[in-house]
């Protein structure tokens, strides 16, 4: 599966995306690229303060499953394949 | 030349690289000295160039040895010894404009609606340009420190230039 | 008075009249100033039904109660008339430093009555005002035109200008500003043309006071630190403009290529994304008036082809001149944007106008002959020649320069012109965000994006996240923003605020600058109160029910690719509730109780 990461997402991670990880669900997932690319990356992913497992979004960042929004799917615990597609951007945007 | 009150002041300093050119800093002077928001009653201008990009947000710098302090004929011109700024006495002031011409950076001006003479005081030691400047081109810092940080980036260009010159 | 200082001034091109008027206090308590103001203003002075480009379309220059104060971003002003490209009523917003300038000079609003006979310009020097002769500034761009007023007036003063478009009158020519600033849509530029006035020039030694000064600064200040610490607002614009939305769209499956034929996960977006100007293009950024954000993006192509220096491009224009053209060279989109500013033309109709013509050549409609050469997909030359050539109606240009509807309609094929209303739609692709398409179909504009930015909830979840392709709620959520939109627009402070504040900060700060007590409620009533009052001149001019549409590729042809796949707009599932909830009839005509309530 890949992961394709975004704006200042790739200062974070030195990466545009990468296909190093596969996991079960996206909490698993983004509990891996937690792990991987350290404290500044888990800031923006997961709220502060609760333990690993049952970590809450932190509201900065929009996570993509095959372009759908994981609010519509099954949040944190949407089940990935190996075709899966996911793509991490911070909440910033324009018009 | 040794300050009068050997405590060592703040300066405010300017980073023009940072400027959005936003102006805000025009607002909240006028703002803070007026009451009213007008630029051309800001004590603090600044001065875009926009076929290069670039704007430079320029004061009174407090010159330790003041010209305008110099020239002016009633002695209207003083330092306040708390913040270190240059003050105009209003009552003293006889608008010969004479600090004006002397000013070798253009920094005191005119204000031709209230008939007196503009220049930055650092609103007592809490200047409000700084305050509410968004991009961090005014800040107001102990000296040292503010003048350290420029000197430590151009000695980081020869730092480079040796790196790359011992491989 | 407060926050507005009180006076309008008149100016009659025809026979060089120049009246200083009071502002109705009464009329700038219901509408606020600038669009609201503005159009209420046009409404009572002009004929409702008069040609847009004609004598008696009235053009306003209006501000804000709001502009050019402290408050969160408070610098814009609306530039209001009838509009050439749609037949509707045009209310451009713009930015930069001209609208708070008019005010330090002591006005509100700028009123052009008539049409001059020769180019003229109009010099606003606090109450100094004259009309003076501009033939010798006629034919040049927004940079010479405004480098030369600089000299000959003051060099702080601010203009306000059209380039070449405006002068030859092309539809959607626009009006500039401190350079690089844009009244963008719908033609305002055209109409400045139309009556030989080449520029609007001001410089004020004057101030704005505020009812409450302790209130206001201590309202402003707290908006301002919620602005500073919102991540769209204090980190995301800022570093990267609005172009960051092209990769979130093109992922999400709303970034229309090649004409809205399809929408997904395209080859443009990296290469032009917000991302690769930054790292390419960007010198610095840039904030208008009393601006907290600095979203404005200084470029600077070095070399090559499209070598240049100026500001933007912004998303839009980043679209229309790139994946809407199949085109991924962010250097031409650069160069494409950088003539609009120089020559006063705006981007989303031209790009998207010019994308109609590929098609139209691709499927044979024109050809060779018409165009004067290939117009292929993706050629980003060819697209960069003929955005110059529209400006001066060279050739093919003549033809860009009557915008898309005009140009599919006269080759045969109105259903591959991309608008609403005439108004060529902005960078989303309805049938991946249904609530946008709500939006483009009933704006009062056309096709428009931000007066009911739907993107917000629907893509990036602010103030909640809304699925892109349900139907369910849309109506009441494009109402609101429709409505709070308006507002916004009729203080004189920045769209962009909305993404960190809200109706109670906006409120506040009106309140407490004018003197007036205004809820959030009143706030909206506002909004609503102009929207209805746009929405009754449309109706007035002939707009029906049918003109609340979208084109059929778009209500029929699936998107093909990418997350969205299958999807197209289901309008007439939103429709009928969208005029319920406006308290209109089944007709999309607001009900006589609806007026009454809302004092029209």
């Amino acid at each position: 599966m890949k992961v394709k990461f975004f704006a200042l997402l790739r200062e974070l991670t030195n990466a545009k995306e990468t296909t190093a990880y596969t996991a079960g669900t996206v909490r698993q997932l983004l509990d891996a690229l937690c792990g991987a690319y350290g404290g500044e990356f888990t800031r923006w992913i997961y709220a502060e303060g609760s333990a690993e497992g049952q970590r809450q979004l932190s509201g900065k960042v929009i996570v993509l499953v095959n372009g759908r929004a994981i609010e519509h799917l099954a949040g944190l615990e949407t089940a990935l394949t190996g075709t899966d597609e996911l793509a991490l951007f911070p909440r910033m945007a324009g018009g | 030349m040794p300050r009068p009150d050997d405590r060592m002041a703040k300066i405010l300093m300017l980073k023009p690289e940072k400027c959005i050119s936003c102006r805000t800093c025009e607002l909240a002077c006028s703002f803070k000295h007026e009451r009213e928001f007008r630029p051309s009653a800001s004590r603090v201008n600044v001065l875009s160039f926009e076929k290069e990009g670039i704007s430079v947000p320029m004061m009174c710098q407090q010159c330790d040895v003041a010209v305008c302090v110099k020239v002016c004929a009633t002695g209207a011109l003083a330092r306040n010894l708390e913040t270190g700024a240059l003050e105009v006495d209003d009552n003293k002031c006889i608008r010969c404009k004479m600090c004006i011409q002397a000013c070798p950076f253009g920094n005191t001006t005119y204000d031709s609606v209230s008939n007196r003479i503009l220049k930055c005081d650092l609103c007592a030691g809490d200047p409000q340009c700084v305050r509410f400047c968004p991009g961090g081109a005014l800040t107001y810092e102990e000296a040292s420190s503010g003048t350290m940080a420029k000197k430590r980036a151009f000695a980081a260009k020869f730092k480079d230039a040796m790196q790359e010159v011992s491989k | 008075m407060y926050g507005w200082v009180g006076k309008v001034l008149r100016v009659n091109l025809t026979t060089g009249e120049i009246k200083k008027e009071t502002l109705d206090p009464v009329e700038a308590k219901k509408y606020i100033g600038a669009r609201g103001l503005g159009t209420r203003l046009w409404l009572k002075d002009c004929d409702h039904l008069v040609e847009p480009l004609s004598e008696g379309n009235n053009i306003l220059f209006v501000t804000g109660p709001l502009t050019g104060t402290l408050a969160t971003n408070a610098g814009r002003y609306n530039v209001v008339t009838k509009a050439p490209l749609t037949g509707a009523m045009a209310a451009s917003n713009s930015g930069g430093y001209w609208g708070p300038e008019l005010k330090y000079a002591g006005y509100d609003a700028v009123i052009f009555e008539g049409k001059s006979e020769k180019p003229v310009y109009l010099w606003i020097n606090d109450d100094k005002v004259e009309i003076r002769s501009a033939e010798h500034l006629w034919g040049k761009d927004v940079n010479e035109t405004t480098d030369t007023l600089r000299n000959e007036t003051d060099y702080d003063a601010k203009v306000a200008c059209i380039g070449p478009a405006g002068e030859n009158q092309v539809l959607f020519a626009c009006i500039m500003n401190d350079y690089t600033r844009a009244a963008g849509r719908s033609g305002v530029g055209a109409v400045m043309g139309f009556k030989n006035l080449k520029a609007v020039v001001v410089k004020g030694s004057g101030g704005i006071k505020v009812a409450d000064n302790e209130a206001f600064l201590d309202a402003l200040v707290r908006a301002r630190e919620i602005v500073k610490n919102n991540p769209v607002t204090g980190q995301g614009l800022p570093l990267y403009g609005t172009e960051i939305l092209v990769n979130i769209l093109d992922q999400s499956g709303g970034y229309p290529v090649d004409n809205f034929r399809d929408s997904g996960s395209t080859p443009y977006a990296e290469p032009t994304s917000g991302e690769a100007l930054t790292a390419k293009y960007l010198v610095r950024n840039k904030g208008c008036m009393a601006c907290s954000i600095g979203c404005g993006r200084i470029t600077n192509v070095p070399d090559g082809p499209f070598a240049g220096f100026g500001e933007g491009p912004e998303y839009e224009a980043g679209w229309s001149f790139g994946a809407d053209c199949g085109i991924d060279n962010l250097a031409a989109i650069i160069k494409a944007n950088n003539y609009c500013n120089e020559l006063g033309m705006d981007p989303i109709t031209l790009g998207s106008t010019i994308a109609c013509a590929y098609e139209l050549y691709e499927i044979g409609a024109i050809t060779g002959v018409e165009t004067g050469g290939p117009l292929n997909w993706g050629d980003a030359a060819a697209m960069v020649e003929l955005t110059r050539k529209t400006a001066y109606r060279e050739g093919f240009g003549n033809e860009i320069a009557e915008g898309s509807y005009r140009l599919g309609l006269k080759y045969g094929h109105p259903e591959l012109s991309m608008t609403c209303k005439k108004q060529e739609m902005a960078a989303y692709d309805p049938r991946a965000l249904q609530g946008m398409g709500l939006n483009y179909a009933t704006n009062n504009r056309g096709g428009c994006h931000v007066r009911g930015y739907m993107t917000a909830p629907e893509i990036l979840g602010i103030p909640q996240k809304l699925d892109n392709l349900a139907t369910e709620g849309k109506a009441g959520w494009t109402k609101i923003f429709q409505d709070l939109t308006a507002a916004v627009d009729s203080c004189g402070i920045c769209l962009f605020l909305t993404f960190a504040i809200g109706g109670p900060e906006i409120a506040e700060q009106l309140s407490k600058a004018t003197g007036i007590e205004y809820s959030v409620e009143d706030i909206l009533a506002a909004g609503e109160r102009i929207w209805n009052m746009e929405r009754l001149f449309n109706l007035e001019n002939g707009f029906t029910a049918k003109d609340d549409t979208l084109p059929p590729r778009l209500l029929n042809d699936p998107v093909k690719v990418g997350p969205c796949k299958g999807a197209v707009n289901h309008l007439d599932k939103m429709l009928p509730e969208y005029y319920e909830l406006r308290g209109w009839d089944v007709a999309g005509r607001p009900t006589e109780a609806k007026r009454t309530e809302l004092g029209l």
